[in-house]
């Protein structure tokens, strides 16, 4: 299905439950695994730390230094490993310091929240385990991902400009996009194809539809706008024009292509 | 302020406001509208209210008249020509907000609410000001949706408008001064007013918004001349009254319900009739076990003394958010070879009723709009629920959306067609359930939605619904999902928006789209109809703007 907040934040959470070491046996959170993982969760996590933490680690989570509160905004800490240890930081506190926790009445469900919460301000840096720099060679090159992919000003228009593609995609969804570009494709993506009253054809990208009219981008990249009530039909195709690269590509020359990609994001 | 009643003052603009009325049934509209220089504004009565109908050039309460039908008997624009509108006058609304008024005129003067909780009074001819009231608003609102209002009432020369901080004023309509004051109830409690009130008889009936706050809802009916509460009718009835088990322990304290959206009146059975919204937390239902009663359903209530008469759940146990907060629509249909006084209802829960609104008898329903919650509805209207569609831990996928089959926007019927317009969305959403502590003016809301697909994936229209079958006749599709209202008008036109910006017609019989202009903003409002110096106009709010639409001379 299609990426959603959740599936960002989820994706998020399982990988860093993966990659954690394995948290002390005292830990007593009844699972491994953040179950509270929504955008819901996120507002209600920044709710309970407003109200319960903001005091010593400022408001913005980004640290009190008056009270020796750190910045929670990193996805990094000292004193937590992965989201069980950090569950248990949360709730427990940190022995003989201010960090007291909500103690062991907070419902599991509240303590989860400021979980997703607190990634949510940092999504973790994940090691892709490819080459971000054969990658870049393989994109701009042989594989022809440019034709269609501007990259910093440089490359294609026939799909989306993929210069902050690692703000918005986690290694495994970008794996995914490229082997099966059809399980989500968004309406910006779609095809139509207008038939002229003559019966003439033309398709385009769908850059934008409304009640009355539409406007398309056509393969030679002419923009184009036609109205629901004239004399052209029209039809739409949510498939995508990306061809899947499961076969054209190694697994190696994938794992690259997405360190490269997952390389591209704002500096925060 | 306001002029005593028997002031010779008063007796004089009433007599003039008489004898306007008496020139009102048989003269054609040109000689009703002032000249030139002429006086404009004429106190509005109870009877012109309940008689709002022949008066077809002012639109004298929110959806135009008591029955709530939203329909215009004017007809100079019509089929032949509406090709031909064009722009006459824009009000700009200064405060950037979501704008959700429906104006009212009167003879030639028209009345604007604004973001947040402002009026303006202008020259319906030209859109250009007489005064405007803006009302001072602390900074601890509480409010789930926007600083929005929708519309003012009238009765003779006041005007009532609730406002953020859940007060009803009365304002001169002359000048705009605040001629009366009242607390509703304390804003800090979760409590906020966005709806235009109703007039019935001497009485102002005004409800409240703060479902997602945990509030206990009511209906207040206030003396129309002093603002003092003549009754209050709780949306949750209390401890002492057997439907009070339909909460379990004390969850009705916090059960929401409440009354944000105008409701209508039947003078000859004197009974006001009122949508009520949903029950608190909205999603969580595993803290408010039974049918939670009086929530989503509509209300008939005594005009005299606010006492029940009937009552019709739409949706018993709700955990969707489904308010039943939708214009009560009444008419009188024939249905099966017999004339009923009917209720016509398209509701949030994707379903279409006709009640009987003499006895709230449910005649018929049939889902008007993509759902996957019940079975159907069985002899009662009373939902067959599916199994597996409350929400949940990990989201339950449910249609349709939270937001509804279609929401507050005002749906219109034509006597002429016999038709009912309503905006229908087929949406579907991820429904999650959480624990949340009920505090004392935060949100009580139990879990959350989310929209799995961007909202181009989903199918909106206006849907022309015959009430004596539920059938959908036609539908005009929109792209994407619409938050207008609608208006038919006796030049067998519906007039509608969608979300982006477009407002059109479309022929009432077809649906066929017989004009549209592009105006760019996102649409929160109804459209509406009136006419000066026996010119008709329609009126739409988009994004910030208060357009006024008009033929050539
Ligand atoms: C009274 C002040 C205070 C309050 C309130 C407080 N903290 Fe802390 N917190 C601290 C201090 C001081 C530390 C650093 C402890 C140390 O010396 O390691 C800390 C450390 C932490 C850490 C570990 C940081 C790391 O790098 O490993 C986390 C996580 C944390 N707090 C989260 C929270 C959350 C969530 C809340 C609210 C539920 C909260 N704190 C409330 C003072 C506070
Ligand atoms: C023929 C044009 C075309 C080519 C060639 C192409 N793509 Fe795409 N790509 C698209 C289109 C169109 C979409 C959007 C529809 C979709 O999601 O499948 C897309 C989507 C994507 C996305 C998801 C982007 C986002 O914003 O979520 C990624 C990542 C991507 N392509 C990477 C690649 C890579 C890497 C290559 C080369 C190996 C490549 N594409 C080749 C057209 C192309």
């Amino acid at each position: 299905m299609r990426r959603t907040t959740i599936a960002h934040l989820s994706g998020i959470a399982v990988l860093m439950a993966v990659a954690a070491v394995p948290w002390h046996a005292a830990a007593q959170a009844q699972e491994s695994e953040n179950p509270f993982t929504s955008r819901i969760d996120v507002r209600m996590g920044r709710q309970s730390y407003q109200a319960q933490c903001s005091t010593c680690h400022g408001i913005n989570a980004t640290g009190n230094p008056e009270v020796g509160g750190p910045d929670l905004s990193t996805g990094q800490f000292q004193r937590a490993d992965g989201d069980p240890g950090l569950f248990r930081v949360i709730r427990d506190g940190i022995d003989g310091t201010a960090m007291i926790g909500l103690g062991a009445d907070a419902t599991e469900q509240s303590v989860w929240q400021i979980v997703t919460f607190l990634r949510s301000l940092a999504p973790a840096g994940v090691d892709t385990g490819g080459s971000a720099a054969a990658g870049r060679a393989l994109f701009a090159g042989e594989s022809d991902c440019a034709r269609c992919h501007m990259v910093n000003g440089d490359g294609g228009r026939l799909g989306p400009d993929l210069s902050f593609v690692g703000d918005r995609r986690t290694p495994a969804e970008l794996a995914s996009d490229l082997v099966d570009p059809d399980a989500e494709v968004l309406p910006r993506w779609w095809t139509i194809t207008a038939t002229g009253p003559g019966g003439e054809t033309v398709e385009g990208l769908r850059m934008s539809e409304d009640t009355f009219t539409y406007r398309i981008m056509d393969a030679d990249e002419n923009l184009r706008a036609f109205s629901k009530y004239g004399d052209w039909s029209y039809e739409r195709t949510r498939a995508s024009t990306m061809p899947g690269y499961a076969a054209t590509l190694t697994v190696q020359e994938r794992t690259d292509i997405v360190a490269y990609l997952y390389s591209l994001r704002r500096d925060r | 302020m306001t002029l005593p009643r028997n002031s010779p003052a008063r007796l004089r603009t009433t007599l003039a406001a008489a004898a306007a009325l008496a020139t009102t049934a048989a003269a054609p509209l040109q000689a009703q509208s002032p000249a030139e220089g002429a006086p404009m504004f004429t106190p509005v009565t109870w009877e012109r209210l309940v008689d709002a109908a022949d008066e077809p050039h002012n639109w004298l309460m929110y959806n135009g008249t008591l029955d709530s039908q939203r329909f215009s008997r004017l007809d100079h624009i019509d089929r032949s020509n509406v090709a031909d509108l064009e722009l006459k006058w824009a009000h700009h609304i200064p405060r950037l907000d979501r704008a959700e008024t429906t104006p009212l005129v009167v003879d030639g003067v028209m009345f604007i609410t604004e973001s947040p909780s402002n009026v303006v009074a202008v020259d319906a001819a030209t859109g250009r000001p007489f005064w405007r009231y803006d009302h001072p608003l602390p900074d601890d609102l509480r409010i789930c949706c926007g600083r929005n209002n929708r519309g003012v009432a009238i009765l003779d020369e006041l005007l009532f408008m609730s406002t953020l901080d859940a007060h009803l004023v009365a304002i001169d309509a002359r000048t705009g001064s605040l001629v009366w004051n009242r607390e509703v109830a304390d804003h800090r409690g979760g409590y906020s007013k966005t709806a235009a009130p109703l007039v019935v008889k001497d009485r102002v009936v005004t409800g409240i918004a703060g479902g997602e706050f945990g509030i206990r809802g009511f209906l207040d009916a206030y003396d129309a001349r002093t603002g003092e509460l003549e009754w209050r009718t709780y949306t949750i009835p209390g401890p002492d009254h057997p439907d009070n088990l339909t909460w379990a322990g004390d969850s009705w304290r916090t059960g929401g319900s409440p009354t944000w959206i105008t409701g209508s009146y039947d003078p000859e059975l004197n009974l006001v009739y009122w949508g009520t919204g949903n029950p608190g937390p909205d999603w969580n239902g595993e803290v408010r076990p039974g049918d939670n009663l009086y929530s989503d359903s509509v209300l008939a209530l005594d005009g005299d003394t606010g006492e029940m008469s009937w009552y019709f759940q739409f949706t018993p146990h709700d955990i969707h958010d489904w308010d039943a907060i939708q214009i009560p629509v009444l008419a009188d249909i024939e249905l099966a070879g017999e004339p009923r006084q009917a209720m016509l209802w398209a509701n949030r829960n994707g379903f279409y009723y006709t009640l009987d609104r003499a006895t709230g008898e449910f005649l018929l329903g049939e889902a008007f709009a993509h759902q996957t919650w019940a079975e159907g509805l069985d002899s009662n209207g009373r939902p067959i629920r599916r199994p597996n569609t409350s929400p949940s831990r990990t989201g339950t996928l449910v249609a349709p959306i939270a937001g509804g089959a279609t929401n507050w926007w005002s749906p219109a019927y034509s006597p002429r067609t016999g038709l009912l317009y309503v905006n229908a969305f087929d949406g579907e959403a991820l429904f999650f359930i959480r624990d949340e502590e009920y505090v004392e003016g935060d949100t009580y809301l139990g879990g959350g939605t989310e929209t799995p697909l961007p909202i181009d994936h989903y199918h909106s229209a206006i849907r022309a619904i015959d009430p004596a079958t539920g059938d959908v006749r036609w539908e005009f599709p929109m792209t994407p999902r619409s938050r207008a209202g609608v208006l038919a008008t006796a030049g067998d036109l519906v007039f509608s928006a969608s979300v982006d910006g477009y407002f059109y017609a479309l022929d009432a019989e077809s649906g066929a789209p017989l004009w549209q202009i592009s105006l760019g903003g996102r649409v929160n409002a109804s459209p509406m109809s009136y006419a000066v110096g026996g010119r008709q106009f329609v009126t739409m709010t988009i994004g910030n703007t208060l357009y006024t639409f008009g033929l050539d001379e």
